[in-house]
């Protein structure tokens, strides 16, 4: 007999024992189907030729980039597994990023749920906690995925340590970081939700990760004159007195917690590793109860009907949605739009206040050129030779941001992808569409890799040894910036290209993806540059045949006929883009609602 | 004014729409009516070129859709059911960015005019997602209406607005047919059709059953006469069929 109201009511109705609501078993079937039946969908596109060309192409690359190429597997990435000299380095870093997750925020797609998820699941009778355990389930999915990835990328070094138990130890290690991310973010909602009790809350976190940070920058600035002296020998020598940096006793005790996670990945033998994994797992299961007793918490300080929590979760998420406004409700400036003029300029015109608003663009850019520029400072000051270390730093940011950039930066069809149905009514043809949504996140992103260039200037002007010193010459740097605008339309074509030819298979929209998928990002980013270097082939052939030709026939041009070699490879390249572009526009126009709506 | 000949989309083996024909003339406001899946959204869709006919040629204006798209496109405004707007745009900046696009000569001073028509102007500076979902309505209905389309296709507008909206919503589209603007009007509601319609077009299985004023349609079907638009409704796509069967 049931005890409760509602289940006599329920009893009585349908002349059936009532039967106890089943939230995770739901939840579970929800996500298993879904899974299955996404893929079913994305199996049955296997049918279309360029999707069956795809896959041909994709299991080619996969098994090369994992199997085959020593540069990623076997090669040196491995021997990174092989040595724990680097765990201190690692360690500093995560440290880093989890204290930028509770300090900027985590990644705002952490607590995100779908429509479908809040207007059924919310509704439902499934508490906070059942949520929380349906979005660990949906992380261990990418989990499971990266693990394997670099699992393999990482097999045979590390001495006799199996594959399983590295698998494992990784397993531990992104499921820590996720779980952390996840917790920060729930705090930070709490702050939000609870204004000055929920700040209160996550006070505690913020000390601590202040102090543990702290202790690490403490460590460094103990060493420095070591790093200074270590700075006159190159970045090997600086790299190995950063290292004693932090195996000093503060940066040590700071940085174990991470530590300790990650040694069990690069231990070399079994016996060591059955010693120390079970802490690893530890910090596992106290991370997984931090999580789930955080949503007690919330429980006891949201005493609200399950609809309105729901409705002001609803309402948090969107005040995630970008941060569009600051706390005194002001939206960040953009570039105003002329009422009249090209229609497609306002395509690029809208990604580009998208990216403003919604991708802290600006935030990012600043943080760039401040780092840099702190960097500058600290180099010029430490080493005679900051030229070298300054100069690599700098080219190393432009060529992750080349590359990285537009996995970032998904501001263009990758977003607009998903709403298709809107674009095609514009009286705009498919070249025009696709040309505006790559020129927009071209001239974003362009900005950001110039603005990098900017540090060196100054750095150069007033010092104009540095320029001698690193070897760059002027027109080693025209020629870059020259460069740069057309390097980078061609990564966002190849992107956008992608997203426009395979819907159903490319993730769309702009959220950004953590340590847990970042295996899955590194294949991604192999195959553009893979892509990206047929592309630029010629470019670069005409480019050096041009300096080649000008130091043969001893041109007046001198030095400068890299810039001319550059001028004509930017030009080859133009070349190349634009019969692109039109093909592109051409897939735009022929691309059907039904042809997306799988996808995403 | 908007003309369709022999409409017909195909979704592999399925048809949606079959050879589907008629003209919506300036000042016209055709009512398109039929039971859910009867292929409405799927003929709205092909009409703002949204979706590729499987064959068929629609024209907007005298330009054709497929062959002339964009110069069509600039000539008529599509307002979904559901809609979709940018999320980092304000209010104003959705108008300014349809300007754009469509070239609007005098938006300047017709912008806060249309603020004004739909209720917008308190709410000209907030984002999509500080909008309810009627007013996420009434700009949709802005900014297709910003360019002064001469063919305007509806669907389902009334969705989420208040009964002042509502009023206030049947005022515009009347209006715009009165300055002679093709309006075709996709509802379930049927006194909204019947009060705004000059003409029907029912739909059943993406097939033309019914084209004409309700007169014109009860002249080919005198069993109808002296019926209800509901019955009438019911009557021609026999959506009673399973009621009764089941009754």
């Amino acid at each position: 007999m049931s005890t409760s109201f509602e289940g006599t009511i329920v009893t009585e109705k349908i002349g059936a024992p009532a039967r106890k609501p089943s939230p995770m078993s739901a939840m579970l079937f929800l996500y298993a189907r879904t899974f299955l039946n996404r893929l079913k969908s994305q199996i049955v596109r296997v049918r279309s030729p360029r999707y069956v060309a795809a896959v041909i192409m994709g299991v080619l690359y996969i098994w090369w980039a994992l199997f085959r190429n020593s540069r990623f597997g076997g090669g040196p990435l491995a021997t990174l597994a092989s040595t724990d000299q680097l765990v201190p380095v690692f360690a500093a870093l995560l440290l880093l990023s989890a204290a930028r997750w509770w300090i900027f925020g985590a990644d705002r797609s952490t607590l995100a749920f779908t429509p479908a998820e809040v207007q059924f699941l919310f509704a439902a009778p499934v508490s906070r906690r059942a949520l929380i355990h349906a979005k660990l389930l949906r992380l261990q999915i990418a989990i499971f995925v990266n693990t394997l990835i670099w699992s393999v990328l990482l097999r045979g070094g590390g001495g006799s340590l199996e594959g399983w138990r590295r698998g494992l130890s990784l397993w531990i290690v992104f499921s820590v970081l996720a779980l952390h991310r996840l917790g920060a973010s729930i705090v930070r909602a709490n702050a939000i939700e609870h204004e000055n009790a929920g700040r209160r809350r996550s006070l505690l976190p913020l000390l601590v990760f202040g102090a543990l940070v702290g202790a690490v920058v403490f460590g460094l600035l103990a060493q420095f004159a070591q790093l200074k002296a270590a700075a006159e020998d190159g970045i090997r020598a600086v790299g190995s007195a950063i290292l004693v940096a932090l195996h000093q006793p503060v940066p040590s005790y700071a940085l174990w917690p991470v530590r300790v996670l990650l040694e069990p990945v690069f231990t070399k033998s079994g016996a060591v590793w059955i010693t120390i994994a079970p802490i690893a797992l530890l910090i596992l299961l106290l991370h997984y109860l931090w999580v789930v007793r955080l949503d007690a918490s919330f429980e006891e300080a949201a005493l609200e009907a399950t609809q309105h929590r729901a409705e002001r979760l609803q309402r948090f998420r969107t005040s995630q949605m970008g941060k569009s406004r600051s706390r005194t409700g002001k939206l960040a400036r953009v570039p105003k739009l002329a009422l009249t003029g090209r229609p497609e300029v306002a395509i690029a015109w809208k990604n580009i206040v998208a990216a403003i608003r919604g991708g802290a663009w600006r935030t990012q850019l600043i943080a760039f050129t401040l780092g840099l520029a702190t960097l500058a400072i600290v180099t010029s000051s430490t080493s005679a030779r900051a030229g070298d270390v300054f100069m690599g730093v700098t080219l190393g940011w432009g060529a992750m941001l080349l590359f990285l950039g537009p996995l970032w930066m998904r501001f263009d069809l990758r977003l607009d992808l998903q709403r298709l149905a809107v674009i095609k009514t514009m009286p705009l043809s498919g070249l025009q569409v696709v040309t505006a949504e790559i020129a927009g996140v071209t001239i974003l992103h362009t900005l950001t890799v110039w603005s990098l260039m900017i540090v060196p200037i100054v750095m150069v002007i007033q010092d104009p040894s540095l320029l001698r010193e690193s070897g760059v010459t002027i027109p080693l740097w025209c020629s870059i910036a020259l460069a740069v605008p057309l390097f980078n339309a061609l990564m966002f074509a190849i992107q956008n290209g992608t997203a426009l030819l395979f819907p159903a298979w490319v993730r769309l929209g702009t959220d950004a993806r953590g340590f847990e998928t970042m295996g899955q990002n590194l294949l991604t980013t192999g195959a553009t540059t893979l892509v990206a270097a047929v592309a630029l082939v010629f470019p670069v052939g005409i480019g050096i045949v041009t300096v080649w030709l000008s130091d043969v026939l001893d041109s007046p041009l001198g030095v400068w006929s890299v810039l001319a070699g550059t001028l004509l490879g930017c030009a080859v390249l133009a070349l190349e883009l634009w019969p692109l572009l039109i093909w592109l526009g051409t897939v735009f126009e022929k691309t059907d609602l039904s042809d997306v709506a799988a996808g995403g | 004014m908007i003309e369709v000949d022999r409409y017909t989309k195909l979704y592999g083996d399925t048809v949606a729409v079959q050879s589907l024909s008629f003209v919506v003339r300036p000042g016209d406001v055709l009512g398109l009516v039929g039971p859910n899946g009867a292929g409405k959204t799927t003929t709205l869709r092909a009409l703002a070129g949204i979706l590729q006919p499987t064959s068929g040629n629609i024209r907007i204006c005298g330009l054709d859709l497929r062959t002339d798209p964009v110069a069509a496109k600039s000539r008529l405004a599509f307002i979904p059911d559901e809609p979709a707007l940018f999320d980092y745009l304000t209010v104003t900046e959705h108008l300014h960015f349809v300007a754009r696009l469509y070239g609007v000569p005098d938006a300047a001073p017709r912008i806060p005019v249309l603020l004004e028509e739909l209720e917008l102007t308190a709410k000209a500076n907030a984002l999509p997602s500080e909008l309810s979902r009627g007013m996420k309505q009434k700009l949709a209905i802005a900014c297709g209406l910003l360019h002064q389309p001469s063919a305007l296709l509806l669907d389902e507008p009334l969705t989420g607005l208040d009964p002042v909206g509502i009023r206030r919503m049947k005022e515009t589209i009347a209006a715009r047919a009165r300055e002679g603007t093709a309006v075709i009007l996709s509802s379930h509601l049927l006194h909204l059709v019947e009060e705004l319609c000059t003409r029907l077009l029912v739909i059943r299985r993406g097939e033309a059953v019914a084209l004409g004023t309700i007169a014109e349609i009860v002249e080919g079907r005198p069993e109808l006469a002296g019926r209800s638009l509901e019955e009438m409704f019911i009557a021609l796509t026999g959506s009673d069929a399973g009621q009764t069967a089941t009754a």
